[in-house]
């Protein structure tokens, strides 16, 4: 079991949600080869000089990759860590380009929808916000 | 981005007077960033339902989500399984969004609860100011990135006009010539010459729904 300090997380909700859509989440992980095809789609990865942090199988398997291997027992911290990722690192302009059709924007969405059902989301009224279009 | 403005609530409440399910969507996209339909504003704004609500001793059924952008159908799919137990939809989204979502579900009265007001720039947070009115046919090249649509009471394209005075519009003394700025521009960066080459008459496209295929899509499309 884990030793997350998860309060003020609903670590059920959580879990009902990735199992919602286990099979194809598992899929998607499982068939990543991380061959970085992904990387040359993305225009943040390409405007952030190359960094590896803005590649696409990167933000995915940093969020709903760490929700899934975690089971949805997770505390706010790691919530806030994976809203950083599917926002501040990706404008969901879904153009990514998969050659083993992982829909990746699919999968960020879907650790944003979970994000936002625990009230993690982005600060728009806070002084430089995290948004990364 | 696109920017937008909450309607006023007595407006958004008589919208929705005859339906006794509301699901109130907001938008990830621009308007979050505007502060106008986001996440956090589909809450204020059905708390404040609610509460007008209880105030005229009735209540609704107030449903809340938010989707990542309503102008793109494969994320407003995921809404398909939620939007059945509800008599209507209150979108937060800009007018693009609201068309999406009533094309999506045809039988659901979709009503928008923001006013989509412009394309413009963040000044601060909670201020922005309108830099673009999607005219089809950018002139920013030879205005020294000052668009005379937007910013020129008249829209001309070969001013200033005979109402400048002192450097302000004759439409109020609030307001900064654009021409003038214009023509500062130009003279600072030495391309006054820009300001003399006559610019004809725009070929007005808004008159038409428009739509944007890139040139190397256009085989895909286009066949």
């Amino acid at each position: 079991m884990s030793n997350e300090n998860t309060a003020g997380v609903d670590t059920d909700r959580i879990k009902k949600r990735l199992d919602s859509r286990k099979a194809k989440m598992k899929l998607s992980l499982a068939a990543c080869a991380h061959c970085t095809l992904c990387a040359e789609s993305c225009f943040l990865f390409n405007a952030r000089d190359n960094d590896p942090t803005y590649m696409p199988s990167y933000k995915f398997i940093n969020s709903i990759g760490v929700l899934y291997k975690k089971k949805g027992v997770v505390d706010r911290a790691t919530l806030e860590d994976i809203r950083d990722v599917v926002w501040g690192r990706c404008v969901l302009c879904t153009r990514c380009y998969c050659p083993f059709g992982i829909d990746i924007p699919e999968m960020i969405a879907f650790a944003r929808n979970i994000c936002r059902e625990q009230g993690v989301f982005p600060d728009y009224e806070e002084k430089g916000s995290i948004h990364a279009g | 981005m696109v920017k937008a403005k909450r309607k006023p609530l007595e407006e958004i409440a008589d919208a929705i007077s005859a339906y006794g399910k509301v699901l109130t969507v907001g938008c990830g996209g621009c308007v979050s960033v505007c502060l106008a339909g986001g996440q956090r504003e589909v809450q204020e704004l059905n708390a404040e339902l609610e509460l007008t609500l209880k105030e005229k001793g009735t209540s609704k059924t107030l449903g809340n989500y938010t989707v990542e952008r309503q102008c793109n159908m494969d994320l407003l799919q995921e809404m398909d399984d939620m939007v059945g137990g509800y008599d209507c939809i209150l979108s937060m989204a800009c007018g693009a969004g609201v068309q999406l979502m009533a094309e999506r579900y045809p039988n659901i009265p979709v009503f928008p609860a923001v006013n989509t007001v412009f394309i413009g720039v963040d000044r601060d947070i909670g201020m922005y100011e309108e830099k673009c009115r999607a005219c089809g046919e950018c002139v920013l090249a030879y205005t020294g990135g000052i668009c005379p649509v937007t910013r020129c009471a008249k829209g001309l394209f070969n001013g200033p006009c005979g109402g400048t005075n002192n450097g302000k519009c004759e439409v109020s003394q609030e307001i900064p010539c654009a021409w003038l700025d214009i023509y500062e521009r130009l003279k600072g960066q030495g391309r006054l010459d820009d300001i003399l080459k006559l610019q004809g008459v725009m070929q007005w496209q808004n008159q038409l729904q428009r739509t944007v295929v890139q040139p190397k899509f256009e085989k895909r499309y286009y066949k």
